[in-house]
């Protein structure tokens, strides 16, 4: 099975939210009431009810006038994704297509993976004591359909299919493209399968990490602690075992004759 | 197990029974905590209806240990928690004669340096692991860089904590026998006394604290 990755073509992206709708259609995720806090990128922020948000943000253009930058964002479905590695009952786990998926029903609301994503993407829904996460639709992909934010976007700027084929796509539309265009994803964390084509820098975006990776706290907590503490509680077991056969146990009977045998 | 006449008293009721609610808090913690760490061990979480009732009874349980672990300190900090030099460190040279043939190792009192180490590493990573566990409990309300940092730190005093409770069971089984009978009647065989603490039954006895069973208080030889 190929691994699948998601291409998101920012150049190509009118802002129109479709993709968050459909989104919120397929994964039956009803909004809540909003309020006007003067920007289109509403909510705020990503939520346990919202698993895509397009972010919007304005910069200058550099002569005066104004440019404005969408970016769609969700789980970036790392390969070498530290929510897997951290999650203690395989909720967050990987598929066939390489995407990380989440079985909440699996899930014990421990909020390890919150502190462990570089892409502060898992959201904790206190009404459920789980996590909520995009699962880059797997119920559509594993029926050979696109994602639903795919299927929705009406320009373009989204595609579905083989990995290696998105990106391949994505560095030709850099070239194309030219200037500061960027292809985000590739990089990092053994190579996201959301790719962005970014008309601007990763370091222009909000909360867009310019360097992901695995958290050095996660790297020491479970490929380091983990399999040493396996090492340490087999050698202890085995050591006590072996100290039992060769040296034998400490003689405390005060029995004089048998003095010299145990120590 | 009942005390014999002429056996010394090695540990009082109360010691008694803070050493078995720790003991078994900290059994529970562990077995509950593997349970999460390794996700060859979740089916742990099957007899208890899931893995999310196995993380509650880890954590109650850690509430359970805080009480435990202070008393622990309260009672043994004197006696296991205070290193002796220099004679604790030639008892290290010769590792007490558990490991080789050591024709007369230095005596100690109440406790040696090896069981001295393990009381230093359960006082001080059983702090640490509350204060770790008691953060991974409610990660939200904390600085990122903080939380990030208790879950290596969780494991981290599992790595110490394990392999010295592991041998403090041998030791206290197996391995030197007679030892067990301390934590069940409090009484010890006084062979195993001047083998396994000479310094401390010559002070009790000069001092006249010794408890003999069958004797009236200090009235021993």
């Amino acid at each position: 099975m190929s691994e699948k990755a998601k291409l998101y073509d920012a150049t190509k992206c009118t802002g129109c939210r479709g993709c968050q709708l459909a989104c919120k259609q397929w994964n039956q995720l009803p909004a809540k009431q909003t309020e006007n806090r003067g920007t289109y990128q509403n909510p705020p922020d990503l939520q346990p009810n919202t698993w895509l948000l397009m972010r919007f943000q304005e910069i200058s253009n550099g002569n005066g006038g104004v440019k404005w930058l969408f970016r769609k964002d969700a789980c970036m479905h790392c390969t070498d994704a530290a929510c897997v590695k951290v999650c203690p009952s395989g909720a967050l786990h990987h598929t066939k297509y390489g995407t990380v998926a989440l079985d909440q029903s699996k899930c014990i609301g421990c909020k390890e993976c919150i502190n462990a994503c570089p892409f502060d993407v898992p959201r904790y829904d206190p009404a459920t004591d789980k996590i909520a996460k995009c699962d880059m639709c797997f119920s559509r992909i594993d029926n050979a359909m696109d994602p639903a934010c795919v299927k929705a976007c009406p320009t373009g700027a989204l595609q579905f299919g083989d990995k290696d084929e998105m990106i391949k796509l994505a560095h030709q539309r850099v070239k194309d493209l030219g200037g500061n265009a960027y292809v985000y994803g590739d990089k990092f964390v053994g190579g996201t399968h959301m790719i962005y084509v970014l008309p601007e820098k990763p370091a222009v975006y909000d909360a867009l990490p310019e360097n992901p990776r695995v958290p050095l706290s996660v790297i020491v907590w479970k490929d380091w602690l983990k399999p040493f503490s396996l090492l340490a509680t087999g050698g202890v077991i085995a050591g006590a075992f072996l100290h039992y056969l060769i040296h034998g146990p400490k003689d405390t009977s005060g029995d004089k004759a048998s003095e010299g045998g145990g120590e | 197990m009942i005390p014999k006449k002429g056996m010394i008293k090695a540990s009082d009721a109360f010691e008694r029974i803070i050493h078995w609610w720790l003991a078994i808090t900290c059994l529970l913690l562990i077995i509950t905590g593997l349970g999460m760490m390794f996700h060859s061990f979740n089916f742990l979480g099957i007899p208890v209806g899931g893995l999310k009732n196995l993380k509650l009874i880890h954590n109650f349980t850690g509430i359970l240990f805080i009480p435990a672990l202070i008393f622990a300190i309260l009672i043994w900090w004197k006696e296991a928690g205070i290193f002796k030099f220099p004679e604790d460190l030639e008892w290290i040279k010769c590792a007490g004669g558990y490991l080789w043939h050591v024709e007369n190792p230095p005596e100690t009192g109440k406790y040696n340096p090896g069981q001295k180490a393990f009381f230093l590493a359960v006082a001080g990573f059983g702090v640490l692991m509350v204060i770790s566990g008691l953060i991974m409990w409610f990660p939200l309300s904390l600085p990122r860089a903080l939380v990030s940092w208790m879950y290596p730190l969780h494991a981290l005093g599992l790595l110490v904590i394990f392999p010295f409770f592991f041998i403090h069971l041998y030791l206290g089984t197996i391995g030197v026998p007679g030892s067990a009978q301390a934590i069940f009647t409090g009484y010890v065989t006084r062979s195993w006394a001047e083998k396994q603490c000479p310094k401390w039954l010559k002070e009790m006895e000069e001092s006249g604290k010794l408890e003999v069973f069958g004797e009236e208080k200090g009235a021993s030889h």
